[in-house]
């Protein structure tokens, strides 16, 4: 028998993705250029990013500021197997995320014995190395300092990298959802809350972190993977960078850390935002009214987008409410 | 009047402007930049569309009288923002051409979406060999892209030369030593110096020094070259590169420096380095700070000068590509009746504009056609800039020149000798 709240929240989800596949047909309708569904899907990836980065640092505290690591293992494992060795692009993508989980492994063991700023700086540093790798060691196979450009690309056409993209985004965040809704789930924020008091209840931290690593590792080279063979090309600038670093973790915070749903708002709200802006601030301008957005966003309510929605809601309902 | 005449008026106001622009949206032919529009380089770029664009206008339109509109889009220079941005031209601006200043990773990154919307697109700064090899192996999905400044190999060809001829025969040197960024420039133009100009030169790499771009006192990196033992330095900097040039100035470290010097390239160079920046070398793309110009090219610098003020105040050599290869794109279209792919490909091969000085070939632009040899490095360049890199230069433009600045603030160029407008040489500090 299905609970009622849990009823809602399926019920909520099958109407967002309806509405999220039924986009392009409303765009057509309405109007609007095949430029909007572009954005829309580089929001879709950024929001996987997000909610996988959400699944380390938003759930267990241990906030990581090395995920482009993750990410561009995915996307360069792919793009070296199918650009470099033929491989069909069904078998380097599921290599890629098994690659990223190895990583991830890697990105795991400073875990055991640090926590905070310290856990930070030292995945900070992973991100760095490999950004420096990636230019020295083999770069006739990763393409040194330029990256690939002319990876196989798996759709053309924005309504079909759209639908891939989304459709991604879409069972990742159900997926994702489902695992926190288990016991594990409960778990895991409570070793954000309270490490020791997690331990001391008899469960193994260790084995829960590692689970959460390898999940947000997978994630992570999902998109990465995805992401290579949707923009064709890969370079170190674009992975390995501070500001795609940045670009991530806002798009969490400002969506609202901690939830399936908030890290998508906020990948959609700040690409919509940075693009639309693009036709009146065609220049750098364009990131200080981002920035400026941002952070006013963020000093009004710090857990997010998500939280303002609710409080809408919520004061919509007092004031029906008292009228009634 | 009553309201409600007012509504009216306003509404008839409202739709007879919205049938106006779309009148004259139908008259337009859109032009897409993408480039940085924060540097130096990206500027150059869209200032040089834009004079050609505002010269094509007033001269009557284009393609039966339609007006020309440049639509910006930036990318900051970064690579993922160059897809965006490229996106954003092709499917929310719809534009008919696309004009690049872009820096390499940043063309290869957009590249396969070029590929996607084929829409002729002309790239006047990069010069990676890499693109060119695209059109080599792939052309059918590759042809719509155009590079008017010489590949990568063919600068390096030429350069390798001015090493045999200059560092090694006139000067005598024999040793190096390479202070290198750390940037991805710095790692590409170091393989260039070890891999290609030393070996082929003569000369032995004794010592690579590489550098954070962050660095503020060079004092115990030129101690550290002086050290090494070599005969001169070679620099490879491309950010902040006034810093330790005014340095070796000021600090008068007693051996020669040679390299890649970007902001030697621009002529605030002199400005940027407080006066400090006597005799630093560089290679550059042509046309260059230094280089004596055509009446054609220097009547865009002049229009350049009197319509900006900012920096860049001199246009870099993408600037002139921009500016010339803008007009060729339109005549191509005029040929062709449009930017329809094969049509205007063809006509864009086609164009060919020799820009003569005192009676010689001094710059051309014209592209290599597919299957055509370059005598020298026996392979072919589809759709690159027709550059020369042997002797009278009587073919093309060529790849590249060397610049110096002098103490007293000018610049000439030092070689290829054609071109030579003084002879490189070391600054009065440095016993010879």
């Amino acid at each position: 028998m299905i609970s009622k709240p849990l009823l809602r929240s399926l019920i909520i989800w099958a109407i967002f993705i309806i509405g999220m596949l039924l986009l392009p047909k409303i765009f057509a309708l309405l109007g609007f250029s095949k430029g909007n569904l572009r954005t829309l899907i580089q929001a879709c990836y950024l929001a996987i990013f997000a909610m996988s980065w959400d699944f380390i640092s938003g759930r267990t505290g241990y906030i990581s500021f090395g995920h482009p690591f993750l990410v561009g293992i995915g996307a360069y494992t792919t793009a070296i197997l199918s650009y470099r060795f033929d491989v069909p692009v069904m078998y380097s993508i599921p290599i890629a995320v098994i690659v990223t989980m190895i990583g991830g492994t890697l990105f795991f063991l400073p875990a055991l014995r640090i926590k905070g700023s310290y856990f930070a700086l030292v995945t900070l540093a992973f991100m760095e190395l490999m950004y420096q790798l990636v230019q020295v060691i083999r770069p006739d196979l990763t393409g040194g300092t330029r990256g690939i450009s002319g990876i196989e690309t798996l759709t053309r056409g924005a309504v079909n990298g759209y639908y891939l993209a989304v459709s991604l985004m879409l069972v990742i965040a159900f997926v994702l959802w489902a695992i926190l809704k288990t016991r594990i789930g409960t778990a895991l924020s409570a070793i954000a809350m309270n490490e020791e008091s997690v331990k001391g209840s008899g469960l193994s931290t260790t084995k829960l972190k590692l689970f959460a690593f390898m999940v947000s590792a997978c994630v992570a080279g999902i998109g990465g993977a995805f992401l290579a063979h949707y923009n064709g090309s890969i370079a170190p600038r674009a992975l390995f960078d501070i500001n795609f670093l940045f670009t991530i973790i806002v798009a969490a915070l400002i969506g609202g850390s901690s939830t399936i749903i908030g890290p998508m708002i906020g990948a959609f709200f700040l690409t919509l935002l940075l693009e639309k802006l693009r036709p009146w601030l065609p220049g750098a301008e364009r990131y200080f009214v981002y920035g400026g957005i941002a952070l006013l966003l963020y000093m009004y309510q710090p857990k997010g987008l998500y939280a303002i929605f609710w409080q809408v809601v919520d004061r919509f309902r007092t004031r029906r409410g008292g009228q009634s | 009047m009553t309201f409600r005449t007012n509504l009216f008026a306003g509404a008839v106001a409202l739709a007879t402007s919205a049938i106006m622009a779309t009148t004259s949206f139908a008259d337009t032919v859109k032009v897409g930049f993408i480039g940085s529009l924060s540097s130096d380089t990206g500027l150059s770029t869209l200032r040089g569309a834009e004079i050609a664009i505002e010269e094509l206008n007033a001269a009557g339109g284009v393609l039966g009288g339609k007006t020309i509109e440049l639509v910006s889009a930036d990318t900051g220079e970064d690579p993922t923002e160059g897809i965006k941005a490229y996106e954003y031209l092709a499917e929310s601006e719809e534009v008919d051409f696309i004009i690049s200043g872009s820096i390499d990773d940043v063309s290869l990154g957009w590249l396969p979406r070029m590929v996607e919307y084929q829409i002729p697109t002309l790239d006047t700064w990069t010069s990676y060999i890499g693109i060119i090899d695209n059109l080599v192996t792939d052309y059918d999905n590759y042809k719509p892209y155009f590079m008017n400044i010489a590949s990568d190999e063919a600068l390096a060809t030429l350069y390798i030369d001015f090493g045999k001829d200059v560092l090694v025969d006139q000067m005598g040197w024999k040793s190096v030593v390479i202070l290198q960024e750390d940037t991805a420039f710095g790692g590409a133009i170091h393989g260039l110096v070890a891999e290609a100009l030393a070996p082929v030169a003569g000369i032995e790499v004794v010592d690579t020094i590489v550098y954070d771009v962050a660095t503020v006192d060079f004092a115990p990196i030129f101690s550290n070259a002086q050290a090494s033992g070599a005969d001169f330095i070679y620099l490879i900097s491309s950010v902040n590169s006034q810093v330790v040039s005014s340095q070796y100035v000021k600090l008068q470290v007693p051996m020669g420096m040679t390299g890649v010097n970007v902001a030697a390239l621009g002529q605030e160079y002199w400005e940027d380095t407080g006066g400090a920046g006597g005799g630093i070398s560089t290679l550059s793309p042509v046309p260059s700070v230094g280089f004596a110009l055509d009446p054609v090219s220097q009547a865009f610098v002049d229009t350049y000068q009197a319509k900006y003020t900012s920096r860049p105040k001199f246009p870099h050599f993408n600037g002139f590509n921009a500016y010339h290869g803008l007009k060729q794109a339109f005549a191509a279209a005029e040929e062709a009746g449009g930017f329809n792919n094969t049509s205007w490909v063809d006509a864009m091969l086609g164009q060919d504009l020799v820009l003569k000085k005192d009676g010689e070939m001094w710059l051309r632009y014209a592209f290599w056609k597919p299957g055509e040899i370059e005598e020298r490095t026996q392979r072919t360049y589809p759709h690159n800039a027709r550059f020369d890199i042997t002797a009278p230069y009587d073919d093309g433009a060529p790849s590249m020149v060397v610049i110096q600045w002098n103490e007293d603030g000018s610049a000439g160029v030092v070689y290829p000798d054609k071109f030579k407008t003084q002879d490189f040489g070391i600054p009065s500090w440095v016993k010879k």
